[in-house]
């Protein structure tokens, strides 16, 4: 049980900044998500949190105590790593052992650790196992239950799931959150999956460049994004020209009652799945254009229409195709896109207040 | 720009204690050198004069365009068989591996100065070869000068090639190289464009050492160069001989030898420079099963190589069970030499076991400790630390021999006479030895590894016991081993060191040799060779290591 405040972390690699000054504020017991492009400072964040490397400003506060000069091995944080870190020359369950050893655990236990540790990771029965011998998915889940065998104050995973398949990905997702929860682990957690991080995160903090975009929970990171990045790294957005003049909001020949007093130029964002299509009636609550279908694109258990529109394309998600959807491609259709669920960015990137679903 | 914190740790105390070391052993002791270079015999006033006579007499000048010569052909030679022998024998399968590693072994350990001996006895101008040769109407010229110089040299010092790159090949994450592959890369080139480079640290540090090794050495050049003078030959004579001595002109030689081998050292470093970690142990590359002519050719290519390499030390130990009478061979076989080894000088083989092996255990704690410095925490006093600990590297024995009885004579620090003095030379001279190869093995392993057991609850000290020390394993043997071997076969400080009670065993082989008595010292040889052989077995059984005693 720890709680974690992070302040004005700054950390350059000679002459590049790649951490501008970071503030976290992380609840015990939580599970926090870093999200954000590759190179854009998370493995750096965490490395500086586990102590691997020094700031060069900011402060590290663990349970209301700066941590910053304790040395590594004494702050009791577990980190599970991009490369995995696995030991090559111990086997299997020497590598998940190897930090009970050092806490000097009665061996009943450590071998209990180590199997129930295994047994999370779905790799009981590998015991014996060099690396060497291992699959690269099984090899980062040696170094997953590495790092949670030890139980630590505070857990780091650096993408811990990347190379497994999907399904193992969910199963195992949900497993790290059970037991993250069962034993209260305050977490911090990196991937570049979306739907990842959306499902078992408390709150989300979107990166970029070294700077915190946003923080916040899954449904406000999806549905409320506060910086126009916010709204384009996370899912699907469409984003069109335009304009607010006079209490109207103007996209192309169209135009409704604008959902915010302001004027000038805007950047109008919604998310496929709210663009709504028809064949026929306006709707005062609504922007409607009319349109064309490109393409169709299959996902599963949605399809994904392209739309030509007179302001640019336009992605639509139709829930549930029928086997007849493909016919749709060369169609006109109506696209309309409701005020209530669209999102208003200024050209500087950030939102205009209001309005928003 | 903000503070660092300075973190004082363990490490920080490795390096004081590093630094303490080479100034007392190496910096203190050759600064008498330099001093003695720069004074004018006569009058012992400061004086260039040695200088200005090396830039204007021709002697000097040619002796160094030989030394150069000499130094770059035998790197090269070495660096061909070497690469060859380890890229065949970590690549492919060859039957007999580890018959070729110990003929490696064998002519790393080829005793010095005899070993010349046996070239000329094989390939000399009334040698067993060469007349061989002649009967079925082949003729090869005498193995003198210029080119048989290299030629010994690149059969000399290809085991340290083989030794270093070997470990390096073996240690290749294969994914990169099947990456390449993948990528269309034909397999020759990829050798040329993946392996090669990544391989380039223990490349261009065998390619400096065999540089440094061949340059220094001047028993070989003495005994097969004829007029082909370097600067080893030339110091030597002029710090040896008892008339026309000149201790001034010797010391600015070997100023002089210091500063081209420095000069090599920072092309080593500016070929590095961009050098960086491969962190992945996990997938390390497959031998491959050669079929038919190629298998055929891939076996003769390596035990030719070794075979050659090792003849010398076999002809030695051919010799020594041959009847002599004086410093004549006569025909038959007999013990005769053994018996008189055994009666009268067992001394040297008890002097040489125990100032080696001390010697070696300090060599590889300190060095294994250097070396992860120099690896792992970058910073100015490392970096000069890494660049002073080349200076041993390229120290001539001999001069090193002359440093410490110049410095070490005095109270508090009469030293000489004693096997310490010795034990120090060595310790001194092969440090860098253990530093390099330990700093090399580093480069493989990703400091990630220590991480993960630091963020486990290691302290720094021990998670560098725990998870480096194990993976940096060969490292450390392939350190220890040629220290050892090298220890076991130091000629040349402790010629200059020895007095009658520390007197080691190649110092008696020199002797000797120098006072014709082949016979004895066909025997010492062969005994040291021994020595040598059942050691570094003995170590890498004991460390485990029985799959393959080398790599
Ligand atoms: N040792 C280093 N020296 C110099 N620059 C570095 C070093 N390590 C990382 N960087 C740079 O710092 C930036 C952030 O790297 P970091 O590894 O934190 O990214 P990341 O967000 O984890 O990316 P990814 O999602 O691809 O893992 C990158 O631009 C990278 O090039
Ligand atoms: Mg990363």
């Amino acid at each position: 049980m720890a709680d974690l405040k992070i302040q004005g972390l700054a950390k350059s690699y000679k002459d590049v900044r790649v951490l501008e000054s970071i503030d976290l504020d992380i609840a015990s017991g939580e599970f926090f998500t870093l999200l954000g492009p590759s190179g854009c400072g998370k493995t750096t964040l965490l490395r500086t949190i586990a102590g691997f490397q020094h700031q060069d400003r900011g402060e590290i506060v663990v349970n209301g105590e700066r941590i910053d000069h304790k040395p590594a091995h004494k702050r009791d944080i577990g980190m599970v790593f991009q490369d995995y870190a696995i030991f090559p020359h111990l086997t299997v369950a020497e590598n998940v052992a190897f930090g009970l050893k050092a806490r000097a655990l009665p061996k009943s236990e450590i071998e209990a650790r180590v199997a129930e540790s295994l047994k999370m990771v779905r790799l009981d029965g590998y015991q014996n196992r060099l690396p060497a011998e291992m699959s690269g998915g099984q090899q980062q889940r040696i170094g997953l239950a590495r790092a949670m065998a030890i139980r630590p104050t505070l857990l780091l995973m650096d993408e811990p799931l990347s190379n497994l398949d999907a399904k193992l990905r969910i199963e195992l997702r949900e497993d790290i959150r059970d037991i993250q929860r069962r034993l209260g682990i305050t977490t911090i957690y990196v991937t570049h999956d979306q739907e990842e991080a959306l499902a078992v995160s408390d709150r989300i903090c979107v990166m970029n460049k070294g700077n915190v975009e946003q923080i916040g929970t899954p449904f406000e990171i999806y549905r409320k994004p506060l910086r126009k990045f916010a709204a384009s790294f996370v899912g699907t957005m469409n984003f069109l020209p335009g304009r607010i003049e006079g209490g109207r909001l103007i996209v192309g020949t169209q135009s409704a009652a604008s959902p915010a007093n302001e004027s000038g130029p805007v950047e109008v964002a919604i998310r496929p799945e709210n663009v709504q299509l028809s064949l026929g009636h306006a709707d005062s609550e609504a922007i409607a254009l009319k349109g064309e279908v490109l393409k169709v694109t299959f996902l599963g258990r949605e399809a994904h229409y392209t739309l030509k529109t007179e302001v640019g394309e336009v992605v639509a998600q139709v829930a549930d195709p029928e086997h007849d959807f493909i016919e749709m491609e060369g169609r006109p259709v109506e696209v309309r896109l409701p005020l209530s669920k669209i999102v208003l960015f200024r050209s500087n990137g950030d939102v205009i207040g209001a309005g928003q679903a | 720009m903000m503070k660092r914190r300075m973190r004082f740790d363990i490490w920080t105390f490795v390096l004081i204690a590093a630094w303490v070391i080479l100034i007392a052993l190496l910096i203190w002791p050759l600064s008498s050198v330099l001093h003695a270079s720069l004074i004018d015999n006569e009058t012992g006033a400061f004086s260039l004069t040695h200088y200005v006579q090396i830039a204007t007499i021709k002697a000097y000048q040619r002796a160094i365009g030989n030394t150069l010569l000499a130094g770059f052909g035998g790197m090269a030679g070495a660096l061909i068989l070497g690469v060859t022998l380890a890229f065949v024998t970590t690549r492919f399968h060859i039957y007999g591996r580890a018959l070729i590693q110990t003929l490696a072994v064998v002519a790393l350990v080829s005793p010095p100065f005899i070993g010349a001996y046996a070239w000329i006895v094989l390939f000399g101008a009334s040698g067993v070869v060469r007349k061989g040769l002649a009967t079925i109407g082949i003729s090869i010229p005498p193995l003198y000068g210029a080119a048989g110089v290299i030629l010994v040299f690149a059969f000399k010092f290809f085991p340290h090639v083989f030794l270093i790159t070997s470990g390096a090949l073996a240690a290749i994450n294969r994914s990169v190289e099947e990456a390449a592959e993948s990528l269309g890369v034909s397999p020759t080139k990829r050798l040329f464009t993946i392996t090669f480079p990544l391989i380039l640290p223990a490349i261009s540090a065998s390619a400096l050492l065999t540089f440094v090794l061949s340059i220094a050495d001047f028993g070989t050049p003495r005994i097969i160069g004829r007029d082909f003078n370097v600067l080893a030959t030339e110091a030597f004579n002029l710090y040896g001989s008892e008339v026309g001595g000149n201790p001034g002109m010797a010391s600015a030689l070997s100023i002089v030898l210091i500063i081209l081998s420095m000069i090599v050292v920072f092309g080593q470093r500016w070929v590095l420079r961009k050098n960086v970690y491969h962190s992945n142990l996990i997938k390390k590359p497959e031998r491959k099963r050669a079929h038919g002519l190629k298998a055929l050719g891939l076996h003769v290519l390596a035990y030719a190589i070794v075979l050659i390499g090792a003849l010398p030390a076999i002809i030695v130990v051919l010799f020594s069970f041959r009847r002599t009478s004086g410093p004549v061979f006569q025909p038959g076989l007999s013990l005769q030499s053994y018996e008189r080894v055994i009666s009268t000088v067992s001394d040297p083989i008890w002097n040489t076991l125990i100032f080696s092996s001390i010697a070696v255990v300090a060599i590889v704690i300190t060095g294994t400790l250097i070396g992860y410095l120099i690896s792992r925490r970058p910073g100015i006093a490392t970096g000069a630390l890494d660049a002073l600990l080349m200076v041993p590297y390229v120290v001539p024995g001999i001069v090193m021999g002359i440093a410490f009885i110049t410095r070490f004579n005095e109270p508090p620090l009469a030293l000489t006479g004693t096997g310490l003095i010795i034990i120090m030379a060595v310790f001194v001279r092969r440090l860098p030895y253990s530093a390099r190869s330990v700093a090399a093995a580093l480069k493989q392993v990703g400091p990630n590894l220590e991480d993960a057991a630091v963020s486990l609850g290691y302290s720094p000290g021990k998670a560098f016991l725990k998870v480096t020390v194990p993976l940096i394993v060969p490292g450390i043997m392939a350190g220890a081993l040629m220290s050892f071997v090298t220890a076991m076969n130091e000629l040349s400080s402790s010629l200059v060191l020895y007095v009658g009670s520390t007197i080691t065993m190649p110092v008696r082989i020199y002797l000797s040799v120098m006072d014709g008595e082949y016979g004895t010292a066909s025997a010492l040889s062969t005994i040291l060779l021994t020595m040598t052989v059942a050691a570094v077995y003995a170590a890498f059984h004991l460390s485990g290591r029985k799959e393959s005693a080398l790599l």
